[in-house]
């Protein structure tokens, strides 16, 4: 057992930002995705994990919050000097001679970067900056909160798979909060749903895919015909402009593609879209809120 | 990872952290220096000429307070609240290194940065002024409330910036407590006797005032009660201590 949340609750004044009842229990190597909207409480619980804000509960680990690294949403450093010395202070190394670090420094393609300043880098620069530093730490621990917000496309696959292979076969506990569910399929193997402070899910991938989307799920285009046409079949919340169906068992599946084939239609499946899963786990949070306030 | 102790790097850091902000430059090492050979000018031509070189270098005495007083007492408060407010004392935190860690850097670095400056300054008396030759303990002496001074105007710097938390308002704060200081301690030719009654008691506690107004009498030798001094420099560094106490409690990290 590497860290136990239980019984957490954070409050900004009268709001209760953060409120965690039954106990969450993360293990040594895993790698934990968190979703939720915006103010659903993320980085407000890596900020209790790492000591940052008062809380009351427990959150039990061994490791002090200087053994954690976390590359935090946002991330500020001096303009006094150029980033090269900064990097070198935080790191407590020489970048010449730290082969790890010259290495880091070339995938980022940030050997331009060093001689400039904090201010004069663009977002994108700076987000590499801290992770090249946070990569390079090495902590039992990593916290992700929104490492690619800002960064174009391209850019983020490529921090992605780096992250992906950087971690590959180490055993550092990851905690990765992210809006992008691609970015998550990708990197988490556990997911922590939170919802206005809330946790609505946690556990494995495939379990929350199978508990709150079946065995598998067939997204098509929303419009009339499509709607017409799988009407007998299981239909999941979904984005407005998309249809969503659940699938319970392998038949029920071939009976579907059978239909979607002969009336040529476009569909996607998908046994692990956390896009979905994570919007019919949501829905299934407040409808058993609704189902409690009506008791 | 563990947590990181202060280092080389680290000091060296901290004093290029300095060396990019503009105004430990300018009031810490030029303003002194002008301030010193314009006063001296000014002054030196209105008095009788036999006592024309205690004036000048008791005029030196007083400016040479000015480099600790702005490098810590404005520069560094300048530094660290645009820090605290960028939340870089978090970031480093983050990065394993302890409070305690950061600030002996810090200290380090201010201190190496306090002695160039000086350096500096005492060259340019010498050179461009030409100040009366001390006996080494009250050259010494001298030295060493600097630093003193120094270390204690750091630790106030420090709590006012953690209160504060903001660039604006640390400044105003530590800017009015600098031009205060110098008006009512006699730095700006403004004898001490002159301010107001209530403005005197508030000098009397300050170790700026007696640094200014005593140490020429005892410059090239002599005896001096140095009992009025220490109680300052006590009462300073206490004020200073419960400001950052309290500063610690107000940013207090809470676990469990």
């Amino acid at each position: 057992m590497l860290l136990t949340i239980d019984h957490l609750k954070v409050q900004y004044g009268k709001q209760t930002a953060l409120q965690i009842e039954s106990p969450l229990v993360f293990q040594e190597g895993e790698r934990i995705g968190v979703i939720g909207s915006n103010g659903a409480g993320k980085s407000t619980l890596v900020k209790s994990i790492l000591g940052l804000t008062d809380y009351t509960g427990s959150i039990r680990t061994r490791l002090k919050p200087e053994e954690m690294a976390a590359h935090m949403q946002f991330n500020e450093y001096v303009s006094t000097m150029p980033v090269k010395y900064i990097m070198e202070a935080m790191v407590d190394t020489k970048i010449k001679r730290n082969k790890e670090l010259k290495e880091l420094i070339a995938f980022f393609d940030f050997e331009q970067c060093l001689s400039k300043r904090y201010t004069a880098l663009s977002g994108g620069q700076k987000q590499r900056f801290t992770i090249i530093m946070v990569m390079l730490q090495n902590a039992a621990l990593t916290f992700y909160d929104e490492v690619t917000s800002g960064l174009d496309f391209e850019t983020r696959q490529k921090l992605m798979e780096k992250l992906g292979e950087w971690y590959r076969n180490k055993n550092n506990t990851l905690f990765i909060v992210s809006h992008y569910y691609e970015e998550l399929e990708q990197l988490a193997d556990k997911l922590l749903i939170l919802e206005q402070g809330k946790v609505v899910a946690f556990g494995k991938k495939e379990d929350l895919f199978r508990k709150f989307c079946g065995n598998a799920i067939f997204i098509l285009d929303n419009n009339e015909d499509n709607e017409k046409l799988t009407r007998g079949f299981s239909r999941l919340k979904a984005p407005g402009h998309l249809i969503a169906l659940s699938c319970r068992n392998p038949e029920e599946e071939k009976k579907l593609i059978a239909l979607l084939v002969e009336y040529n239609v476009n569909f996607k499946r998908s046994s692990s879209d956390i896009e979905i899963m994570s919007i019919n786990a949501k829905e299934h949070f407040y409808e058993s809120q609704r189902g409690g306030q009506q008791s | 990872m563990k947590e990181k102790k202060c280092n080389l790097n680290l000091v060296l850091y901290e004093i290029r952290n300095i060396g990019g902000n503009f105004f430990v430059h300018f009031f810490g090492i030029v303003f002194p220096i002008l301030m010193s050979l314009i006063l001296t000018k000014a002054v030196g031509s209105q008095v009788p000429e036999a006592i024309r070189p205690e004036v000048v270098t008791s005029i030196v005495i007083s400016m040479s307070l000015v480099c600790p007083m702005a490098i810590i007492l404005i520069g560094y408060p300048a530094n660290y609240s645009q820090e605290v407010e960028k939340g870089v004392p978090l970031r480093m935190r983050l990065f394993g290194y302890g409070e305690k860690s950061v600030i002996l850097a810090k200290v380090i670095a201010h201190l190496v940065f306090l002695t160039i400056a000086l350096g500096i300054f005492g060259i340019a008396e010498v050179m461009l002024i030409g100040i009366q030759k001390p006996v080494l303990s009250s050259l010494l002496c001298l030295i060493g409330c600097l630093y003193l001074l120094a270390i204690i105007l750091f630790i106030l710097s420090h709590a006012i910036a953690n209160i504060l938390k903001k660039f604006g308002p640390t400044f105003a704060v530590t800017m009015t407590l600098y031009f205060l200081t110098m008006l009512i301690c006699g730095m700006m030719g403004v004898s001490t006797e002159q301010v107001p009654k209530a403005l005197q008691v508030v000098a009397d506690t300050l170790p700026m005032t007696y640094i200014c107004n005593d140490f020429i009498d005892f410059w090239q030798g002599g005896s001096y009660n140095f009992g009025p001094l220490i109680q300052s420099f006590l009462f300073l560094g206490a004020l200073s201590g419960i400001l950052l106490l309290f500063a610690s409690y107000k940013n207090r990290r809470v676990i469990g």
